[in-house]
């Protein structure tokens, strides 16, 4: 870690990050093909904030949220994590940095491993890093459990004898024993009943806060990530469609991405009606996707020259960031070629 | 209007295990007119698959034992029909679509044959006429290509298309009942936004009964008309939509709608019901819910409350249900 | 690692294996599995006091061909007078051995490569791979037959060549199921944390494969003893050791099917079927309890008949509104079966 980082250095920070996996050849002579998860993804994350990335399957947010953690190595820009470059540190420094992240995942149920007791779950952290006495061990273990509701006879137990949200629990109680700095929560609540939900994202919130943690939010549900995140970005096919601060994103959302995924949470307000924009056609495969902005196939406003002619990230305003060349406009010399032409009907996959 | 498609009564269903008797669902009602989407609304443990199967007759005994006082489909007796009867009716006059397609999809065969047996089976058609009807099924559902489409094996399909051939499979013979069993959960929240859509206008265009098993509040915000709310294996109220969202009486049902978060909530906590959903094995004495709810009273702790039929035709199973305190003015 | 830590675990890795067959021992054709497979095991054992004659002795020439009787419980062989009981006892030492030794070599070296291949990953899975697939192809038989002319008849050979070429489907199934658990998540998580190879391959890999190792040695054990038998009949095994397939082939040869002799023949035959049967009895019943949904109606039938029908008409009455309205009666919710399962 650099000696001299101010508190308002970015805890993590990703430069045009891309993770590219290479497809199987069926014979050596076929051209070689990409699964392009991850394209020229940029972001800044800052000491105790919730940052939220949203994405449906396939947008490449999982990873991202591995190569944040060292599981991946991007195939071109940087991790950053507390200054340094996370890649490029030796293996011992490596490894340090590492304890400092942990995760939370989205399956309570096969993230645990089922022959191990609640005891030696939660204390394994603890137990691989080393340098710990067994009764200190089993104090901070004890004193984890309680923290995120459970009681002391819980420890012998196994995880099959839990419900989904304990064992988020104890999930949540093995992620913070060694007191990181950086949390990835991926879809934490997914897996969960409804009415558990509550408790989890509760009990989240308030480890964050006490323990002033930094937390990357990883979600598909809009009306959670504007509750908990400062700022948000929303990925589709492994690109940034829009990004920014939270209350602007949510007061003023530009990109059509953003906006069908706004309108397809169903609101349970039965009073009112909201316009729903129902897209057509499926997600896409990361495999060799198109040249120009990646959504323009399922787009209801696509224009000619959005088949062709990739979509920057432009400043809208003040921490806010789009995609689109409906905000971004045509150059002149496109504009005069008919790229603004609106395209009709709507190509269907 | 008044036609009763479904009528389910008392319906219980036992799990005689190593460690006692599993109570899954402990006599319930459940009536369906034509035409109308009745939601089954509950958590995961309440017993709403389990009710979802046994409206079909396709619940295992042993190892479920089940009893139920009446079970009509159409005015029809299904009782004291024998397996061979009931294969008549299935996919026929009553349909279920699964929560994963992976696994109620035949994998080796292509979707189109798999739609075509349906016809072929129940109505009597040659191979020709029903991949005719398959075809034209396909393209109701929304399904681009459907011709070709119609050859390929399901896990060469995304999850929204897999989804649209269940829907298919369960509309092909028009049957009387629609049963569709977390019919979007495992879907991306936009193809979720698709596959409803598509799921309701063929429900309400072709004057279909549904019962919509789920447990997410959205979704039944979308489709039903009558709401019944599930838990732990009894039924503790049901509403018309409207009603339920706006007034719900049991506060269990009020903790539901509380919270699930919604876009315009600020950001402040999240509104939570205390513990877990009671093991199926060991519930609590008297009602159900009461360790986990706020209101919760002497009798509660003791005795199960009954059902109670209201006067606007709401039911609530609950000895302090929540309008009370609207009547009393403060 | 203090000693007291690893012996705490081997006994926690020993504890669930003796959970395991706690568990088929309370499955009722688990059980019989398990009678059988240790009477069987019990007799090689103890052979030598159970046999009532030397089984080798071939100098009683008026014993010849003799019918089952007090003296000879199976009768005698009609080429050489020898006891056939005594034989049978003797040759369960021959299949179980051989059975047992060849089929935990073959799991020993099978888990290793298919562990090896599934988390290393890489040029060792490509190469093990590679080595399964020219195994695979070899056949084993002509190969024992070359080998034994070569070498001369011995069991050595056989189990040699059974290991040598058996390991493959047991390292193929691991390896699968290796591929599967380094993915979990909670692998993930130790690995952050900062957990070495050695580490997630001792702690979460190998005791995740540890049932089904189990379960695929106990299965192959039972198809090894076939196996033997098959071989022991084709003469290729030890001339001079007892064998239940030898003994089959001594019966035809020496004539049992034309004098009729039936018990010669019936003997052997039975010895191999209660072998292999309840060895595949055993592996079955494990396979049910790792896949719940595998399992048969026909044990919940028994549940069943233990559920006295007032009970389940109690449970139902119970969940009536009416009654519920009553406060003190509350539904007996006592097992009828517990007899301290120590259920939960």
């Amino acid at each position: 870690m650099r000696i001299n980082r101010s508190p308002s250095d970015p805890l993590l920070e990703l430069d045009r990050v891309s993770v590219h996996f290479p497809v199987k050849r069926t014979t050596p002579f076929s051209k070689r093909r990409f699964i392009q998860a991850v394209t020229d993804v940029g972001l800044r994350i800052a000491e105790g904030e919730t940052f939220g990335i949203v994405g449906e399957s396939g947008c490449g947010k999982s990873t991202l949220a591995n190569a944040m953690i060292g599981m991946v190595r991007p195939t071109a820009g940087s991790v950053r994590f507390q200054g340094d470059d996370l890649y490029a540190l030796k293996r011992s420094a490596f490894k340090a940095a590492r304890r400092n992240m942990q995760m939370i995942f989205q399956d309570p149920f096969s993230s645990l491993n089922p022959r191990f007791s609640v005891y030696d779950i939660i204390r394994e952290p603890l137990y691989i890093r080393g340098g710990v006495s067994d009764a200190a061990m089993r104090s901070k273990v004890l004193e984890l459990l309680k923290l995120v509701g459970l009681d002391e006879e819980d420890l012998n137990r196994y995880p099959s004898d839990f419900s989904g949200g304990q064992r988020q629990r104890i999930g949540i109680a093995r992620a913070i024993i060694l007191n990181p700095t950086f949390l990835v929560c991926d879809e934490p609540v997914s897996g969960l009943d409804v009415s558990v939900h509550a408790q989890i994202l509760n009990l989240l919130m308030d480890i964050q806060k006490s323990r002033n943690l930094t937390y990357v939010f990883i979600s598909h549900n809009l009306a959670v990530v504007k509750n908990v995140c400062q700022s948000l970005l929303v990925m589709y096919l492994g690109k940034v469609m829009e990004a920014g601060q939270s209350d602007a994103v949510f007061a003023a959302p530009l990109h059509p991405y953003t906006k069908a995924l706004l309108s397809a949470i169903l609101d349970i307000d039965v009073h009112g009606t909201r316009d729903r924009i129902i897209l057509k056609g499926d997600i896409p495969s990361p495999i060799d996707p198109p040249a120009g902005c990646r959504f323009w196939q399922r787009c209801p406003f696509a224009m000619r020259g959005c088949e062709t002619i990739p979509a920057d990230l432009v400043d809208v305003e003040e921490g806010h960031r789009v995609a689109c060349h409906l905000v971004s406009g045509f150059s002149s010399e496109q504009i005069a070629a008919g790229m603004d032409q609106p395209v009709s009907p709507q190509p269907v996959r | 209007m008044t036609d009763t498609v479904l009528e389910v009564r008392n319906l219980k269903v036992a799990f005689p295990s190593a460690g006692g008797v599993i109570r899954a669902v402990e006599g319930i009602d459940l009536v369906t007119e034509k035409g109308e989407c009745v939601a089954l609304v509950g958590e995961s443990g309440c017993g709403k698959s389990v009710t979802a199967l046994s409206v079909m007759k396709l619940l295992r005994t042993p190892p479920a034992v089940s009893r139920i006082d009446t079970h009509r489909l159409d005015g029809r007796d299904l009782t004291r029909l024998t397996d061979r009867e009931m294969e008549r009716i299935r996919g026929k006059d009553m349909a279920i679509i699964f929560q994963d397609a992976m696994t109620a999809l035949n994998p080796v065969m292509t979707v189109g044959k798999q739609i075509d047996e349906v016809y072929r089976r129940h109505l009597r058609l040659t191979k020709k006429e029903a991949r005719k009807r398959t075809v034209s099924a396909l393209k109701l559902v929304g399904v681009p290509e459907a011709r070709s489409r119609a050859n390929s094996y399901p896990h060469e399909l995304s999850g929204g298309m897999r989804q649209r051939v269940l829907i298919a499979l369960a509309f092909a013979c028009m049957p009387k009942l629609i049963i569709a069993d977390e019919p979007t959960t495992s879907l991306d929240v936009t193809i979720q936004a698709q596959v409803l859509d598509v799921l309701k206008s063929m429900q309400r265009e072709h004057d279909v009964s549904a019962l919509l098993i789920t447990h997410d509040l959205s979704v039944v915000a979308n489709m039903a008309n009558t709401v019944y709310v599930m838990y732990s294996g009894k039924i503790v109220e049901r509403a018309a939509l409207k009603e339920l969202f706006a007034e719900p009486l049991h506060p269990y049902t009020q903790g539901l709608l509380a919270s699930v978060p919604r876009l315009s909530d600020r950001k402040q906590a999240f509104v939570q019901i205390p513990d877990t959903v009671p093991h199926p094995l060991h519930k609590p004495s008297g009602c159900y819910f009461h360790p986990r709810c706020f209101r919760a009273g002497d009798p509660c702790r003791q005795r199960m409350p009954r059902l109670n039929g209201l006067e606007d035709g709401r039911q609530v199973r609950c000895f302090d249900p929540l309008r009370q305190e609207r009547e009393t003015p403060s | 690692m203090s000693k007291r830590r690893v012996l705490l675990q081997v006994a926690r890795r020993g504890g669930s294996i003796l959970t395991l067959f706690k568990k088929v021992w309370q499955h009722p054709k688990g059980r019989v599995g398990l009678i059988i497979a240790g009477f069987l095991v019990l007799v090689a054992v103890l052979a030598p006091v159970l046999a009532p004659y030397d089984p080798y002795d071939v100098t009683q020439r008026a014993a010849k061909g003799l019918r089952p009787s007090w003296q000879h419980p199976l009768g005698t062989t009609i080429t050489t007078g020898q006891d056939i009981l005594s034989m049978l006892i003797y040759g369960s030492r021959v299949s179980l051995a051989i059975g047992l030794s060849a089929g935990l070599a073959l799991a020993f070296l099978g888990a290793l490569m298919g562990v090896m291949a599934g988390y290393i990953g890489g040029f060792a899975d490509n190469l093990i791979m590679r080595i399964v697939d020219v195994l695979l192809v070899i056949p084993t038989l002509p190969l024992i037959i070359v080998l034994t002319n070569l070498l001369g008849r011995s069991y050595v050979v056989i189990v040699l060549v059974f290991v040598a070429f058996g390991w493959t489907g047991l390292a193929r199934v691991i390896r699968s199921l290796v591929l599967v658990l380094k993915n979990s998540n909670y692998v993930k998580a130790a690995e952050l944390a900062g957990a070495s190879r050695w580490y997630v391959m001792t702690k979460h890999i190998l005791p995740g494969t540890s049932h089904l190792i189990i379960m695929n040695t106990t299965l192959t054990c039972a198809g090894i003893m076939v196996a033997e038998a098959g071989l022991s009949f084709l003469g290729l095994g030890d001339p001079t050791a007892i064998s239940w397939g030898k003994m089959l082939a001594e019966a035809q040869g020496g004539g049992a099917l034309l004098f009729g002799a039936w018990w010669w023949i019936l003997a052997p035959g039975a010895g191999i079927f209660l072998a292999v049967f309840s060895f595949m009895r055993i592996g079955l019943v494990m396979e049910e309890i790792f896949n719940p949904r595998m399992k048969t109606s026909s044990s919940i039938h028994k549940l069943f008949k233990h559920l006295n029908n007032t009970y389940l008409d109690e449970v139902f009455r119970s969940m009536e509104d009416d009654e519920a309205a009553e406060p003190a009666e509350q539904p007996v919710r006592v097992n009828p079966f517990a007899a301290g399962s120590g259920h939960d």
